[in-house]
């Protein structure tokens, strides 16, 4: 997925685009911006810096620098919630901790090695119990016995939620144990940067109730998400464009922009 | 009251179960001790080189490498891996050693032995010694429990020499010397920690124990190149601990193994095996499934005998200690004897790793096996490293294959029981395929 | 003298890229060649009966096919792909091996290189773990082996003397490296971290003397300002598992970093400690070999009084030259690596960010496989800790 979000000099956003680029990401993301553009009903040359975040972030032709993703949503994040030490961030493909003090990331964590603390996880299982995505959240809030899955590969919890169901286990315990899994490994892979409140949790995986839920009880202690989980990367990346903007224009330097242009991405073809 | 019980597939030695009972009281005696102000100890196994020293100093000791195995038994071993993480250690590391990293971090939340600590757990030790035997983690582990715990570290060398060099001339008197010198260091080190001098007629009297208890552990699996043998690996993982991980009355495992060395005499006698018929005689490599000993049960009612095993925890090769006056050198050469007793004949035979590979060739010859059963340990390398060239060299130089399972120390998931036993099955085949192979080069079995 | 064309770093990239050419070429010229692991087995000894001495090391780019069939996926896949390379022949030039105690699956190698691979000299040294004064007792007498190991092989004596000028010899060398390591302190330094492990890795292909010849070339080049390095943010001090290869600086240094400073084996470590002079030259050699070399393998003596552990001063008794390094250096971040199986370091790195958390020096840790590929995605962490030290 592709996210751009617009945002002016006093910090109002102007325009936030979720689009689904898939495979073509590298190719699309210009189109996605053109969306962003119209919704904000500005010209691309009236954006005086863009930053790409991501795991596509050098390919974006059209970025004026590229920022890690991590430290884009520790100052998305903190934007949203001032208070905030620790962002948990699980996204469709990784999943990331964050520790943040005065509104940057001083330390991070990040599984991008193995899919089972991640939104992929969730994908292949939903899959796997013949269940979308979205429903998984209100399926589990019915569970009253969650299933302990011990095993920690995804494709041996797969195996194992199948013979489980076989043997009669509801459905809503064997999704709220899906969940439990994983809250409980990305608990375990943010504890290393010492928990201390307040706790975020951004990402995908944050709009699912039943896993926010498994987080709470994990970590025992209160956990916020924003409205739009999916986009707090994309304002940092905003947020961070307009401080560099802001400090080159009140030194009376030009804001450093390198040569782009708003299209494809040509070293594909 | 036999036709209402199943019989066993194993026949298990009587002699076992008194020994079996000795190991689970050293935890609650460590504990105990430590809360009565007494000197207490963590220890890595350290094969009878730091042992009698400190068993004659009065130190209880613990070994968390034992205590490892009985955490993933208990279940709990888990919370303390997650809490090594959490710790920033690799996930790579022994997991022996996260298990105790990860206790250690919670023993010191909690100020004292946490609730759910299996066995009585382990408290805070005055002391922890390490030993560089056989791998890196012993050493290397104790040292980054400085952030948890106060106590000191000491650290005893066994010397790694090379099959080739340890048979120059004047090197065996130098690695002596080497360990003696240690020691005598370690005991200064002692005499100041605890505030007490060495008593000597003690620590001589404590190391002919040591060298007593081992020498009969000897004689008793010597018994075992019986046909049928009379002792399964079960009984030799069960009654090790005595000599391995020595706590309580000396006097009293002397007496437990010479019990043991009448019932194994006996059954020699009226050549009762502990498994019949003993359709095949395997050897095993390196630590077993703590967890699922019961898989040797299914294979013995296969007829699968184990006859011997896990060359590591096998007391040294006897050799003559009575001229030797001071105690020092003959802890020395006891713990040298362990380590590089099959290296003189290793280089006889051209094979260069004297220890944990070499043995087994000597193994299978002596107690006749028809394969190996080989185990390799996903977090725990040392156990693991050798094992391919022992099934290399098993079936180079004695036309032995062996038969490979994975599993781990502290993952019990990663053993697949019932994957093992249809390799079993389907091994069977090649055992006696190779029976034939031998029989036809003229071999002895 | 060889006839070669290069010199200074033009030769460097040659020998990088081609490593074994050198020795190949001293081989046809009748000069043995005696490979080497790590920094424990003494160079001297080597340079001084007229052998040539060669790093062995493995090769990041090429995939493991032989070495499973002997060492299990679950070890240091450096010394995998040594071994690797060892089965494929790629060390057919070499007339022995001298290895060294530096770590549990390096002594196994050891046994397991002898077992399939036959050269007609090999020697290994079971160097001691700690330093108390037993263990620099036993070293020498260790040393003294090796020594009529050697002289044995080779069927010269080697005196005192040719012992003595080999250590004035290889002692040259660590001071020149040390000046060459003089010239990352400025802002930018004037040598790339890539650049620098390149000249290592040359160093430890070609006999001493030429090295020392071809250090002076690239220092005066260096100098001269016939390398280009940018003035970046982030200067940093890597620390670690065995680095033989360009990749991994390479990547750190593209995500925005100046790596400036490093303790690891190819690189400080091999070379910040001279040989004291000493009347019997083995005596200098046993305490620098030993107790000098500074590598987490090795346990620090623990003194005969301690009764407590305080964690801080254990700390900076162990770790303190790495914040020495990072003043004179002007560090502002320690990138700690691991390879992927390393105990030795592996055990160390939540000891070493504690201390450096404390001393206030940024510091990130990352763990890596042995292969190209593994690289990519830790680029993205390189990056995050960039920019929080930036």
């Amino acid at each position: 997925m592709t996210k751009v979000v617009i945002l002016d000099t006093d910090g109002v956003i102007r325009a936030r685009v979720v689009g689904t680029t898939g495979a073509e990401h590298r190719r699309l993301a210009n189109k996605v911006m053109e969306e962003a553009l119209e919704q904000a009903n500005l010209s691309f040359d009236e954006i005086a810096y863009v930053i790409a975040t991501g795991y596509g972030r050098i390919n974006v032709p059209f970025a004026d620098r590229q920022v890690t993703e991590l430290s884009c949503h520790a100052k998305g994040v903190a934007s949203l919630f001032p208070s905030v030490k620790i962002a948990l961030d699980i996204g469709g493909q990784d999943a990331k901790g964050l520790k943040i003090r005065n509104g940057e990331l001083v330390d991070f964590v990040m599984n991008d090695k193995c899919a089972a603390g991640t939104g992929r996880f969730l994908e292949v299982l939903a899959d796997t119990l013949g269940l979308k995505l979205e429903e998984l959240g209100s399926i589990s809030s019915k569970s009253t016995n969650k299933l302990k899955i011990n095993n920690i590969c995804t494709v041996f919890v797969r195996m194992e939620i199948v013979s489980r169901l076989s043997e009669g286990t509801p459905l809503e315990d064997v999704v709220a144990g899906v969940h439990d899994a994983i809250a409980r490994r990305a608990v375990n892979m943010i504890k290393r940067l010492k928990i201390e409140p307040d706790v975020v949790f951004t990402g995908g995986v944050a709009k699912n109730i039943g896993v926010v839920k498994a987080v709470r009880e994990n970590l025992g202690c209160e956990v916020f998400v924003p409205e739009e989980p999916l986009l707090s990367g994309a304002v940092g990346a905003a947020l961070l464009g307009k401080e560099y903007t802001l400090k080159a224009m009140a030194k009376g330097e030009p804001v450093q922009r390198k040569e782009r242009r708003l299209e494809e991405a040509t070293f594909f073809k | 009251m036999v036709t209402e019980q199943k019989k066993k597939a194993i026949n298990r030695l009587q002699t076992m179960r008194p020994l079996r009972a000795n190991i689970d009281k050293t935890y609650t005696r460590m504990v105990e001790a430590s809360k009565a102000g007494k000197p207490t100890a963590w220890c890595m196994v350290n094969w009878w080189e730091a042992d009698p020293i400190l068993y004659a100093m009065d130190v209880a000791g613990v070994y968390p490498e034992n205590y490892g195995a009985v955490c993933a038994a208990d279940g709990i071993a888990q919370v303390h891996l997650e809490r090594c993480d959490a710790e920033g250690f690799p996930n790579y590391l022994c997991g022996y050693a996260r298990n105790c990293i990860g206790y250690a971090a919670r023993l010191k939340d909690f100020g004292e032995v946490p609730p759910d600590a299996p066995l009585g757990g382990m408290d805070k030790p005055m002391l922890l010694v390490n030993s560089t035997a056989l791998c890196d983690a012993r050493y290397k582990w104790f040292q980054s429990l400085g952030r948890y715990l106060d106590a000191p570290v000491w650290t005893v060398e066994l010397p790694h020499p090379g099959v080739k060099e340890s048979q120059r001339e004047g090197a065996y008197e130098r690695d002596i010397n080497f360990m003696v010198e240690g020691l005598r260091e370690f005991i200064a080190f002692l005499e100041h920690l605890l505030n007490k001098k060495m008593d000597w007629d003690k620590l001589d009297e404590t190391v002919n124990d040591f060298i007593a208890l081992n020498r009969l552990w000897h004689e008793i699996n010597e018994l075992r190149k019986a046909r049928p043998c009379p002792m399964h690996s079960r009984d030799f993982w069960t009654c090790m601990t005595a000599s391995l991980y020595p706590g309580g009355d000396l006097k009293e495992s002397l007496k437990l193994y010479q019990d043991m060395f009448e019932e194994m005499k006996d059954r020699v006698a009226k050549k009762i095996g502990a498994v019949d018929p003993e359709k095949y005689r395997l050897v095993f490599a390196e630590l077993p499934p703590w967890h699922d000993l019961k898989i040797f049960d299914e294979l013995a009612e296969r007829g699968w005998n184990f006859v011997v095993e896990s060359w590591a925890y096998h007391p040294p090769k006897p050799m003559d200690y009575s001229n030797i006056s001071d105690p020092l050198e003959r802890i020395a050469k006891q713990t040298y004897q362990w380590f590089t007793g099959y290296f003189k004949d290793a280089l006889k035979n051209g094979e260069h790793m004297g220890y944990f590979a070499y043995p087994y060739l000597e193994f299978v010859r002596d107690y006749q096996c028809d394969g190996a059963f080989l185990h390799p340990l996903l977090s725990c390398r040392t156990a693991t490293n050798h094992l391919m060239m022992v099934q290399d060299r098993l079936m180079q130089k004695l036309k032995v294959p062996s038969m490979v399972m994975e599993g781990d120390i502290v993952d019990l998931k990663a053993f697949d029981h019932a994957g093992a036993l249809r390799k079993a099955e389907a091994f069977e085949e090649i055992m006696d395929n190779y029976k034939q192979a031998r029989r036809e080069a003229g071999m002895a079995w | 003298m060889a006839k070669v064309e290069s010199q200074g770093l033009n030769r460097v990239r040659e020998i990088y890229k081609d490593r074994p050419r050198r020795a190949r070429e001293l081989k046809e010229e009748g000069k043995k060649i005696i490979g080497y692991l790590h920094i424990y087995p003494v160079l001297e000894m080597l340079t001084a009966l007229d052998l040539v001495p060669y790093s062995m090391f493995g090769e990041l780019r090429e995939p493991i096919t032989k070495a499973d069939a002997c060492l299990p996926t679950i070890v240091c896949p450096f010394l995998r792909s040594l071994m690797d390379l060892g089965l494929k022949g790629k060390y057919d030039f070499l007339d022995g091996a001298v290895t060294a105690h530096m770590c549990e699956v390096g002594e196994k190698f050891t046994h397991v290189w002898r077992t399939y691979i036959d050269l007609p000299y090999s020697h290994y040294i079971d160097t001691p773990h700690t330093t108390h004064a037993a263990a620099q007792k036993q070293h020498k007498e260790q040393l003294k082996e090796f020594k009529k190991s050697l002289e044995s092989f080779t069927g010269k004596e080697l005196s005192p003397q040719r012992l003595k000028e080999a250590i004035k010899i290889h002692n040259e060398q660590r001071a020149l490296v040390r000046e060459l390591y003089d010239l990352r302190k400025p802002d930018p330094p004037l040598i790339s971290g890539t650049e620098t492990i390149r000249v290592m890795v040359a160093l430890m292909s070609i006999p001493v003397e030429e090295g020392n010849d071809l250090l002076r070339q690239v220092i005066s080049e260096v100098k001269a300002g016939k390398t280009t390095t940018e003035k970046k943010p982030a200067r940093l001090l890597v620390w670690g598992s065995m680095i033989d290869d360009t990749a991994l600086i390479e990547m750190i240094e593209s995500a925005g970093a100046n790596v400036v400073m490093d303790d690891i084996w190819v690189g400080s470590q091999a070379y910040f400690a001279d040989v004291k002079p000493t009347d019997d030259p083995l005596d200098g050699l046993a305490y620098r070999y030993l107790v000098e070399l500074k590598s987490p393998r090795t346990f620090p003596a623990t003194p005969v009084g301690l009764t407590k552990k305080v964690y801080p001063e254990d700390l900076e008794h162990r770790f303190s030259y790495i914040r020495d390094y990072a003043k004179e250096w002007n560090v502002n971040g320690v990138l700690l690596q691991t390879m992927r199986y390393c105990d030795i370091h592996g055990y160390e790195v939540p000891g070493l960010r504690d201390y450096l958390d404390n001393i206030g020096l940024p510091n990130t840790y990352i763990e890596w496989d042995y292969n190209q590929a593994a690289l990519a995605p830790l680029r993205t962490r390189v990056e995050a800790f960039l920019e929080i030290i930036g």
